[in-house]
């Protein structure tokens, strides 16, 4: 690989499918809804647009070019401007393989390189065989581990022992039963927004005085308030469905490797892809139990891990989709080698209860008056004062913190319940804070933020006791008893 | 310079040291100036007012007090809150701070996850001999404002002596 190569040729199409596929369901949407009136115009712009892009992907895959040489794997790309992007061996901290749906037609996979340290740096390959892909990972494997070997003496001892640690590779596999039911539960309605956010722009040519005055005489007797009903659960309907079906295609066949170093997560049924998770960039777990899978005692759990990504979301890596709760410390121990800690608990005082129980209902109160204006009906919306009383109760029982020696663990809900457990060496800032109400009542509320991809991630459990706070506040530098 | 010695035992209930005192001048005059823009929303409501004509006077005549009593506020009393509420200590161990002029916030960073330490000095702070110190970790940034020039640059020093020990402890 000393000598420069370029990608499979599929690789100046891919950008055209991920613009695609990024933008899909406004995309249909407007295809079905927008193309009538618009006529040849519209047709043209979405042709120019595939066109254009088409073109660009062949021309950046033609400057595409890496090797491996020297301890470094070296790319030079860019269409404009031309860039070098060179990443030594030693400072590469995770190689992922991932199969694209349109990689796997071709019997290709995409690489992507990542390094740590100050500067982070992500180089993704995006289209080569599978062999190719093996040999760049073993040449930039191999001599990062040697290299290693070399600067460490005392890993001898490391080397006798690794053949009795990794014999028996330990797996973790997402069953078929667990999968339907992690489907089932997930509820993920953030599907919902980009649906109406895409419908709700073409919905004024429909929604016309004539349109509606047409489909009320079709249906005598039906209220307008009914076929807004209708109209809602139909969406949540549908919304619903493309959840089961992102979850299934998402999780499908999911499985964990634990190596010596690392943990391997392979996912997905469409698009295989592969997450590397170096044990020494953990920073922390997360727990999160949705409404509707915390009544069975289940939920997901996430990891943080320092380094790569920028992108708000994608920096939490899934560990498990679907996992009992009673079942996470073994699983820790197990394939994270996190020993469970025994530890002091610390739960809000019995005077921040109502403090809990009013905090939702001031929505309530600001929502109410404003939806006053436009519906004389907004006044019944206070009965809901009751449920969210009882949810303001739910959250004072859930709001929990335990501190250990290494670990501390902190449990608040929002809406799901959210369990982190951060590691002390690990724990970025830690922060309380005292609003006037809280003061009177001698009450704080303790925030623990741990690194997670490029940025970081806060914990916060509210209303603590004062002087429990300041304790916790000092726990990161100082070790309690 | 004294490092306070945080024990297991007697956690301070707050940092000890306070922030300079010229500090309430500077924020003073950078109230002052920068607090103008302000007086845009009056303005706005009285050009829409002039032009337009669509709404009431009554817009501009109760935006143009509001905005100016705002003003006032921003000069005469928040610097000098916000000055009374800045306590910080830094320690071997970490960098304590408590500030907040309604709400308090109080913040440890441990001393071994900062990254790098910098002083920053503008115009304004230029004039009074000021100097802020900013911190940044992994994922986050902290900044002490307003330390008289010399202790900025001394603080700087040790924070980042402290950080080399702590480091090379590890």
């Amino acid at each position: 690989m000393s000598e420069f190569r370029r990608q499979h040729p599929i690789a100046a199409v891919t950008q055209l499918f991920v613009v695609i596929r990024q933008n899909i369901v406004p995309f249909i949407i407007f295809v079905v809804l927008g193309s009538r009136n618009s006529g040849d115009y519209f047709w043209m712009i979405i042709l120019f647009g595939a066109i254009s892009t088409f073109i660009l992907g062949v021309v950046s895959w033609y400057r595409f070019k890496f090797r491996v040489i020297d301890d470094e794997l070296q790319i030079n790309k860019g269409v404009l401007v031309r860039k070098k992007l060179y990443l030594s061996k030693d400072r590469i901290q995770v190689i992922d393989i991932t199969e694209g749906l349109l990689q796997r037609m071709f019997g290709l996979v995409k690489v992507e390189i990542k390094t740590a340290g100050g500067g982070t740096e992500k180089a993704t390959i995006s289209a080569i065989t599978r062999n190719e892909a093996i040999e760049l990972r073993t040449l930039l494997r191999e001599n990062r581990q040697g290299a290693e070997l070399k600067a460490d003496e005392t890993s001898e001892i490391e080397l006798q022992e690794k053949p009795e640690l990794s014999s028996p590779p330990k797996m973790w596999v997402l069953s078929n039963r667990d999968l339907f039911f992690a489907a089932l539960t997930s509820g993920n309605f953030g599907v919902i927004a980009s649906i109406l956010g895409a419908v709700s722009g073409q919905l004024d040519q429909f929604i016309t005085e004539e349109n509606m005055d047409y489909v009320f005489g079709l249906l005598p007797g039906i209220s307008q308030l009914t076929v807004v009903l209708w109209s809602i659960a139909f969406i949540l309907m549908i919304s619903y469905i493309l959840s089961f079906i992102g979850v299934i295609l998402r999780y499908g066949d999911f499985k964990i490797e634990k190596k010596d170093k690392e943990l391997l997560i392979t996912s997905g049924l469409l698009e295989r892809k592969q997450i590397t998770v170096p044990f020494d960039r953990v920073q922390a777990f997360r727990f999160v139990e949705g409404v509707l899978r915390q009544p069975f005692g289940y939920g997901m759990l996430y990891v943080e891990s320092a380094g790569f990504e920028q992108k708000e979301n994608d920096r939490s890596i899934v560990l498990l989709p679907f996992v009992k709760r009673d079942r996470l410390s073994s699983f820790l121990e197990e394939f994270m080698n996190e020993m469970p800690e025994s530890g002091e608990t610390i739960v809000p005082p019995k005077r921040a209860l109502f403090r809990y129980m009013r905090q939702p209902n001031y929505l309530l109160l600001i929502a109410i008056p404003v939806l006053w204006l436009f519906w004389d009906w907004a006044w019944m919306l206070s009965l809901l004062v009751i449920p969210f009383t009882l949810f303001g109760w739910l959250e004072y029982k859930d709001a929990r913190i335990k501190v250990a020696q290494h670990t501390i663990l902190m449990q608040y809900r929002n809406l799901a319940r959210t369990t982190a457990i951060i590691k002390r060496n690990r724990v970025q800032v830690s922060d309380i804070s005292m609003n006037p109400f809280q003061k009177r009542k001698k009450l704080s509320t303790v925030s623990i933020t741990a690194a997670s991809g490029a940025g970081g991630k806060t914990f916060t459990v509210n209303d603590l006791d004062e002087m429990e706070a300041i304790t916790l506040l000092h726990w990161p530098i100082n070790a309690l008893q | 310079m004294d490092l306070p010695e945080i024990t297991e035992n007697k956690l301070p209930t707050e940092p000890s040291k306070r922030i300079d005192e010229n500090a309430i001048k500077a924020w003073k005059l950078s109230a002052l100036l920068f607090g103008a823009i302000i007086y845009a929303i009056p303005g706005l409501a009285y050009l829409i007012y002039k032009l337009d004509g669509d709404i009431s006077m009554l817009y501009p005549i109760i935006a143009g007090p509001v905005a100016v009593m705002l003003h006032c506020l921003m000069i005469f009393v928040f610097p000098k809150i916000r000055w009374k509420r800045w306590k910080y200590d830094v320690t071997d161990k970490g960098i304590d701070m408590q500030r907040g002029i309604i709400i308090t916030k109080r913040t440890i960073v441990p001393i071994n996850r900062i990254q790098h330490v910098d002083t920053r000095q503008g115009p304004i702070y230029r004039k009074y001999g000021l100097s802020s110190i900013s911190m940044s970790t992994a994922a986050t940034t902290h900044e002490i404002p307003a330390l008289n020039e010399e202790r900025a640059v001394e603080l700087r020093e040790i924070i980042s002596d402290l950080v080399r020990k702590v480091k090379e402890d590890v």
